[in-house]
């Protein structure tokens, strides 16, 4: 009894209390999309993602109400840190919509304006004399915001000491944010500030983990003594990592050494979820959890290695390819064993039933594709009159100097495109991620092969479908799925439907053979289409700077055998390396790779057109 | 040909306007001296048009004007013969006709053109300065006011269409971009006749518009689609709505970026 009538009056005295317009909120989530377009207009930092911001204590004084009902002593305010812009989850301070939506738009401006340096005040003050100086349609939109807000905000003549002297001064930053003023004397909390970024910001959650070599125990240690100097504000935001599971060892556990350091493992929960995330917003600090990179590349075996039985069918023993290395600065030669391979279990299969209807789609539009037009001159039919050959066949004419009958029409008979394509698809151990409902990248990619396929068997164009990985320089696994003198057909479909993810990326061994293969086609034009969802890497040194080396040496070499390397990637932060090894204008990433067979196809249509 | 600048450089009242931003009309015009072909690089709309119309008026040269297309042809350059009276006529191209009068033949996005248009271009590009026509048996010697310049958009994504370095390496290449905001105000200005107010918030939306190329979009606001929405507004219509049909709708089909550009606009211009 006493549980229910307790709820009750929780629920009714929170209501009462409550301070927002609940009416007319609006969330993080309606202006989620167009959110990073206007912030990076704004100038700011484009490598910053969105994400929501948690509440954090305030500290000031609460209306009797308000303390009554244990509420309002947490507040949703904007900040950001080196690699997100935090805003509030929900804005519902004022009793418009239209309002509470732009206060979204204006904190983003004003966080891009944002300058370390100067106390709290001062910078948001300045900040805002930046932003209306430079926007006059965005002033406008402050004027209405400071009204509404001062409404809301405590009288100072009812305040006393510190604290009145600091809402007097935060009410005329508000009013004339360009008119200096000195900070009042004295500490004392204020109500906080919605307009304005986040007075102590949380700890960047991500900056602490990421681990450093140098220095990182005398950082550790600042963090922890800036944590215990401004304690009563701290809460942070940890978002587990869903999609990367813990390893699942089975062990006997006395067999195994001791650990003294902090693995992260996501465990099951059993409790309550609803119960944590509560227990969570009310707890001012939650662990900070710094890392994982010295267990992981300890951790590092072949879990997957299978057995002879199963593995794919090698053709013949294998080619010697050579690989660069950056430190010698020389191509060593016969360095890497890749060895062709068919997938095993392929058998003929036709397509899917639900790859059919836009099988047929991209069929059509790349048999509209496929006549370029080539003009034929001295016919002797066709759609048009060569003028030029009329007009000489007359003059003759009328010379009297009379030749044969000569062809006198033009023609654009389907022509020659002249163009060979290979698509080189990575098919390491990676690809076995998933990516939401979309299924694994490896099933997207499958997808993509066979639609590809589809669009360039209807345009007439020679093409060959090959996939790679690695394991070590011993073997390079490089699949044939469809061979250029092949035709496309239920073989070489199922063959796309048997592949399997597995092993690493040596992607440099990979882009070289593919570069021998193509560099035989008698084509004009050559394009080599690789489709990757991450770093060149594999077990040995082949990681960090040596892969990405002899990547970028193996694009070289294929460009200067006159081939067209270009890069389609899955990899959201191929951003970083992806330039350097195929230049500005060699690659595009996929942000969506649900999308990856559109873009995939329709790529190859605007290149080649 | 080393008359000194003031006798051949024209009064500017007559001549197309333009706003240099660097050393581009120096540049042009020791390049035309010392007979060079010009490359000109930019992006849509950053006014390589109307610097190559300025520079010929200024020149007092006659411009041969030709957009590229995919089905250009050789002889769609030099020339053909058409049927007369009884006779076959042969008609010039703008190329021979440029070379004929020696003024400027500028053509126009370069790379659409067939690969094999552009190597008719290769004779004129060196220091023969010749132009064989093979159909009239002809081989016209440029004069010395005979200039060629050719532009081309660098920033499409397109890996086959690109000009060929055999073609490229005989031209001496100016980089255009989006003017700065000082130099753009004035154009704005001048252009449509806005007031300063206006065009400096049309310069800074500009401005913010530009730091999202190559991240949401392909290619950013143009001085040219600025110029259109200050003379929409000059035309009377609030200026939200003439940045709405002038930048953001002519920038992007996606429904998110569009209202966010709107959201951009209005941190400019307020629609209450």
């Amino acid at each position: 009894m006493e549980d229910i009538v307790g709820g009750w009056w929780d629920r009714l005295i929170t209501r009462v209390a409550y301070q927002g317009h609940p009416e007319a909120a609006v969330t993080l989530a309606e202006v989620e999309r167009t959110a990073p377009v206007f912030f990076r207009a704004m100038g700011g930092d484009a490598a910053l993602t969105v994400r929501s911001a948690v509440g954090t204590e305030h500290g000031a004084r609460r209306r009797w109400l308000e303390r009554i009902a244990g509420t309002g002593d947490r507040v949703e305010l904007a900040w950001q840190d080196a690699r997100s812009l935090y805003l509030p989850d929900v804005i519902d301070h004022f009793p418009d919509r239209a309002l509470n939506r732009q206060l979204y738009f204006w904190l983003m401006a004003l966080a891009a304006e944002a300058r370390a340096g100067t106390d709290w005040l001062t910078a948001n003050r300045e900040a805002t004399a930046r932003c209306l100086m430079q926007m006059p349609g965005l002033a406008a939109l402050y004027r209405r915001l400071v009204a509404a807000h001062l409404k809301t905000r405590p009288d100072p003549a009812r305040l006393h000491g510190a604290e009145a002297a600091w809402e007097e001064a935060i009410r005329a930053a508000l009013a004339s944010p360009n008119e200096t003023s000195a900070l009042p004397a004295g500490q004392a909390a204020c109500q906080p500030v919605p307009l304005w970024l986040h007075p102590t910001p949380p700890l960047s959650g991500q900056a602490e983990a990421v681990p450093r070599q140098d220095g990182e125990a005398e950082a550790e240690e600042a963090a922890r003594r800036e944590a215990r100097k401004r304690r009563r504000y701290r809460a942070q935001r940890v978002a587990e990592d869903t999609r990367k599971n813990g390893m699942l060892m089975v062990f006997r556990a006395e067999s195994l050494f001791t650990w003294d350091e902090y693995v992260k493992v996501n465990r099951h929960n059993d409790e309550d979820e609803e119960d944590n995330a509560a227990a969570a917003d009310d707890m001012n600090r939650l662990s900070v959890s710094a890392d994982a990179t010295t267990r992981a590349s300890r951790l590092r075996f072949d879990l997957d290695l299978p057995a002879a039985a199963y593995d794919d069918t090698p053709l013949g023993p294998g080619l010697l390819l050579p690989e660069w290395h950056w430190k010698q600065r020389r191509l060593v030669e016969d360095h890497v064993r890749l060895v062709p391979m068919l997938p095993r279990d392929a058998r003929p299969a036709g397509l899917p039933e639900r790859l059919r209807a836009p099988a047929r789609r991209l069929r059509r539009q790349f048999q509209a594709l496929a006549p370029e037009r080539t003009r034929r001159r001295g016919e002797s039919s066709g759609p048009d009159i060569d003028l030029d050959r009329v007009v000489r066949f007359l003059a003759e004419c009328g010379s009297g100097v009379r030749v044969g009958e000569p062809g006198l029409y033009q023609s654009w008979p389907p022509g020659e495109r002249s163009l060979a394509c290979l698509l080189l698809a990575d098919l390491s151990l990676s690809t076995e991620s998933w990516v939401g409902d979309a299924g694994q990248v490896i099933d997207v990619i499958r997808d993509s092969l066979l639609l590809f396929g589809e669009a360039l068997s209807a345009t007439g164009d020679a093409f060959g479908v090959y996939g790679f990985s690695s394991i070590r320089r011993q073997e390079v696994r490089f699949q044939v799925l469809k061979d250029f003198s092949e035709r496309f057909d239920d073989t070489v479909r199922g063959r796309m439907l048997a592949i399997r993810p597995g092993y690493y990326t040596r992607m440099g061994a990979a882009i070289r053979q593919a570069t021998r293969v193509l560099e035989s086609q008698p084509a004009h034009r050559r394009l080599l289409l690789i489709v990757s969802d991450g770093k060149p890497n594999d077990l040995d040194h082949y990681e960090g700077r040596y892969g990405v080396e002899d990547t970028r040496m193996a694009v070289r070499e294929a460009r200067a055998a006159g081939l067209l390397p270009f890069c389609v990637t899955v990899d959201s932060e191929a951003g970083e390396y992806l330039p350097y090894l195929f230049g500005r204008n060699g690659y595009t990433v996929v942000t969506n790779v649900r999308r990856l067979p559109q873009v995939l196809t329709s790529l190859y249509a605007t290149l080649t057109r | 040909m080393n008359a000194p600048v003031s006798d051949i450089v024209r009064p500017l009242a007559d001549v197309p306007f333009y706003q240099p931003v660097a050393e581009e009309c120096t540049l042009f015009e020791a390049a035309w001296r010392q007979q060079l072909p010009v490359l000109i690089k930019g992006p849509t709309g950053c006014g390589k048009t109307r610097f190559v119309a300025h520079m010929a008026a200024r020149l007092s040269l006659p411009l041969f004007t030709v957009s590229c297309h995919d089905d250009l042809t050789a002889a769609d350059l030099v020339g053909r013969h058409l049927i007369g009276a009884g006779q076959t006529v042969w008609c010039d191209g703008p190329l021979t006709r440029a070379v004929r009068e020696g003024g400027i033949c500028y053509l126009d996005e370069v790379v659409e053109a067939r690969k094999d248009t552009t190597v008719v271009l290769h004779p004129l590009t060196d220091d023969r300065r010749i132009l064989p026509i093979e159909r009239t048996g002809e081989e016209l010697v440029a004069p010395p006011g005979f200039m060629l310049v050719v532009s081309y958009n660098p920033g499409y994504q397109h890996v086959l269409k690109t000009l060929k370095p055999s073609t490229r390496q005989r031209f001496v290449a100016l980089s255009f971009d989006f003017p700065a905001p000082e130099v753009e105000l004035p154009v704005l200005m001048s252009e449509t006749g806005i007031d300063a107010g206006r065009a400096r918030q049309l310069v800074v939306l500009a401005g913010q518009l530009r730091r999202l190329q190559g991240y949401d979009l392909e290619e950013s606001v143009s001085t040219r689609l600025l110029v259109y929405a200050a003379k929409l507004m000059m035309a009377g219509l609030p200026p939200g709505l003439a940045c709405r049909t002038a930048i953001v709708e002519p920038l992007s089909d996606d429904v998110d970026t569009v209202a966010a550009l709107l959201a951009v606009v209005d941190t400019q211009f307020d629609q209450g």
